[in-house]
């Protein structure tokens, strides 16, 4: 089998390098990808159309917005299917043994720092997906910092003293709260008779231009994707650590 | 409303799988009928779109408002609607049998379950509508994630086949994903139709590039149909998924992946590119005639009643891909007939093979022993799906075939047509077995199987919701058949832009 699969993957590699012949020149100006009109717009005509000064956010969000509700939805499927795979529920501890983890008095400088950190982490990641507009970042990136902030409190308390803020079934509300969120620009833009995610048209419930419309529509979506992501992150941690039974955990 | 149906047919089943994902976990009774709800609005929706496509061509509907390439679009033409409406029904009526199923196999998971269901019913969906290259990917991802996670939620076996199959998958995906991306270096597009034009306006046919791009494409694209050799993951992950998992992702996975492919040959590459260019037709008829032989005789192998349906998906696959480089009209119009076709033949067999493990508990064919005497009904339903499965007329699958068949003489692929006989009899031995099974009983084992044979005779039938989808199924397969001429006929309209060869 080992032979197999090396041939396999001298076969694979061959093939690219033969690719390779074709490419463009690293940083060709005249490559494709650069000078098709499909760049040219995005590079060209981004700001006159969505008054976002970050094209990467722009075609993120608005031109390609479809695409990122359903990177979004990834992220909810992926949270949905952990908790369909592992999730223990009701008490047949008596199959599964656990190592008793030897309770350990709280630590006071863990807990402190945390305490500290735990703030400004958070500060950190609402700006994270506010300045997406303008810097990098955004929804997935802001919510996996913010994610990160709950992990920490689990880590040094423990899930249970996390779960006081993000118990289980808000979390599922958060993670599906923030995909509508998202879809809702989409439907809502569809109610007043245009394409679903168009969000020009929702001038008429935004202040502003229809240009000003569709960057606070962005905002709007990041935010949706941020909930979502906060919240599965959390969820694919407090499973994995307490094996599916959300009791204590490491 | 009718201007936004294209949209609709996948976000009425998206956004309720993320309702019955919030509310379904306090009201677990009413995951289900949520569920009914909004797939009967992606059926009509389907209907509805494939109405306006006859009437008024194709649907060019825009995401977002903005103008492809710059956007995403829907492009929806005769193909994907009648694709579509083939995937909108059988979740439809896989849904209807999965009610007490799914809250036997998996109690407390009744919510998860059904909002993963509708998931992969938009993934699938969306792979189908879409007429950009890199969506096509990301609905790929939610279609394959939530497969994995369908089938791992069954017993220990199935979750180690469902990480078989998440290594295959990811890496078929990842082909994919590379071809894509090799696509976009040369043309600096996503957009199907974009792709197409600039590959013809530059030139780009002779490119080693592009070439490699096709290949990716392709083989990525054959992990995930399990086209024979790279079939392994397929088995064992369909067998021992729970039945509901088994009923909805043996007919329409590897089926769409099947239009995938289709698509990729007719839009982006071009038939001219695939069949001329190219001229590989010979080498992958002859592998698909080793992948219909391979498999047929894996599947006589078999004792395990949803293991030899899963064989017989991968010859059914064999079939398609063969058709698709017969590289004729024929050809074609039986490969997309039997995409519609053979996604209901399998649903019927799958449904039924569900009723019986649910009934007996038992994977062996020989649990449906003295079936016609105890369940006459579903018999009944299950003989049309096994008669299509052979190709019987008027069953669908006897007009699939034909036209594949008829494609195979056209091209002269002696080969093709003469392992689509043999596949067809080998068939034929399979299932008259079980029927031989089910109708006269196994030989009675000296003795105590007597007055056991006496205790099973009474008539006791599969539950309303499995017989009702059984029988369905059944009839959509005689209608399918009967209006063979109305379908065919589509799809060639459809094929005729594509200038392929036929028949003198």
């Amino acid at each position: 089998m080992k032979i197999i699969g090396f041939i396999t993957v001298i076969i694979t590699a061959l093939l690219l390098l033969q690719a390779e012949r074709d490419f463009p020149n690293w940083g060709d100006p005249e490559s494709p990808a650069s000078s098709y009109r499909l760049s040219q717009h995005y590079i060209t005509e981004t700001y006159h159309e969505t008054v976002v000064p970050n094209m990467v956010t722009a075609v993120l969000a608005d031109y390609r917005g479809y695409d990122t509700l359903f990177e979004t939805v990834v992220i909810f499927t992926a949270g949905i299917a952990i908790i369909g795979i592992l999730r223990v529920f009701g008490g047949n501890q008596a199959e599964h043994k656990e190592p008793q983890l030897t309770k350990q008095k709280p630590d006071l400088i863990l807990q402190t720092t945390c305490r500290l950190l735990l703030p400004i982490i958070q500060l950190f990641a609402l700006y994270v997906v506010a300045h997406g507009h303008h810097s990098p970042g955004g929804g997935f990136q802001g919510g996996v910092i913010f994610g990160a902030s709950f992990i920490l409190l689990a880590l040094c308390h423990d899930l249970k003293y996390a779960q006081k803020w993000v118990p289980e079934r808000r979390i599922l509300n958060l993670a599906g709260f923030g995909v509508l969120l998202y879809a809702g620009f989409g439907v809502a833009a569809l109610m007043f008779g245009e394409n679903f995610l168009d969000y020009g048209i929702l001038t008429h419930l935004l202040p502003g231009s229809i240009e000003e419309a569709r960057s606070h529509s962005m905002l709007g979506v990041e935010i949706g994707v941020g909930f979502t992501v906060t919240a599965i992150m959390f969820s694919i941690y407090s499973l994995l650590s307490s094996n599916g039974k959300m009791k204590e955990g490491i | 409303m009718t201007e936004q149906a294209p949209a609709l047919i996948l976000l009425i089943p998206f956004l309720t799988s993320i309702l019955v994902a919030m509310i379904g976990i306090a009201y677990r009774g009413i995951c289900w009928y949520l569920a009914l709800i909004s797939l009967a609005g992606s059926v009509c929706a389907s209907f509805t779109t494939l109405i306006r496509v006859l009437d008024e061509g194709v649907i060019r509907y825009h995401m977002g408002g903005w103008a492809p390439p710059f956007g995403i679009e829907f492009r929806v033409d005769a193909l994907n609607a009648l694709v579509s409406i083939a995937v909108s029904v059988v979740a439809f009526i896989t849904l209807v049998y999965s009610k007490e199923r799914v809250e036997t196999e998996s109690p407390n998971k009744v919510s998860q379950y059904y909002t993963l269901f509708l998931l992969l019913i938009t993934g699938l969906l969306g792979i189908v509508l879409t007429g950009d290259a890199f969506n096509l990917y990301v609905l790929l991802e939610v279609s394959a994630l939530t497969s994995y996670a369908l089938i791992a939620m069954g017993p220990k076996r199935a979750t180690l086949a469902a990480f078989k199959y998440l290594i295959m998958g990811t890496i078929g995906a990842s082909f994919y994903l590379l071809g894509v991306g090799y696509l976009y270096i040369k043309t600096g597009s996503l957009n199907m139709f974009d792709i197409q034009e600039q590959i013809v306006a530059n030139d780009l046919q002779q490119s080693p590039t592009i070439l490699v791009a096709f290949i990716l494409i392709t083989v990525g694209l054959w992990i995930k149909m399990a086209f024979f050799p790279l079939h392994a993951w397929l088995p064992n992950s369909y067998a021992f998924a729970p039945t509901t998992s088994s009923s909805i992702m043996g007919p329409l996975v590897t089926k769409v992946m099947i239009y995938v492919m289709v698509r990729m040959v007719l839009t982006v590459f071009g038939p001219v590119y695939t069949f001329e260019v190219l001229n590989w037709n010979e080498i992958v008829v002859w592998l698909s005639v080793i992948a219909i032989l391979a498999s047929s005789i894996g599947a006589l192998a078999q004792t395990d009643l949803r293991k030899m349906l899963t064989f017989l998906i991968i010859a059914e696959v064999g079939y398609m891909v063969g058709g698709t480089w017969l590289a004729n009209e024929a050809g074609m119009t039986g490969t997309i007939y039997h995409i519609i076709s053979d996604a209901f033949m399998t649903l019927c067999v799958f449904l039924f093979a569900g009723i019986i493990f649910a009934k007996t508990n038992r994977r062996d064919i020989n649990a449906v022993d003295g079936m016609f005497k105890k369940m006459p009904m579903t018999m009944i339903g299950f003989i049309v799906g096994a008669f299509s499965l052979i190709g019987i007329p008027p069953t669908a699958g006897f007009f699939s075939k034909w036209y594949l068949i008829q494609g195979g003489i056209e091209s002269g692929n002696w080969e093709y047509v003469v392992a689509l006989l043999i596949s067809s009899l080998i068939n034929a031995v399979l299932f008259f077995r079980i029927i031989e099974i089910a109708f006269f009983g196994r030989k009675p084992v000296e003795g105590h199987d007597h007055h056991h044979g006496d205790l099973h005779s009474k008539i006791c039938e599969a539950p309303a919701s499995q017989l009702i989808s059984l029988w369905g199924t059944a009839a959509i397969l005689l209608l399918i058949g009967l209006y063979n001429k109305d379908i065919a006929g589509i799809i060639q309209d459809f094929l005729l832009q594509f200038n392929l060869a036929t028949g003198g």
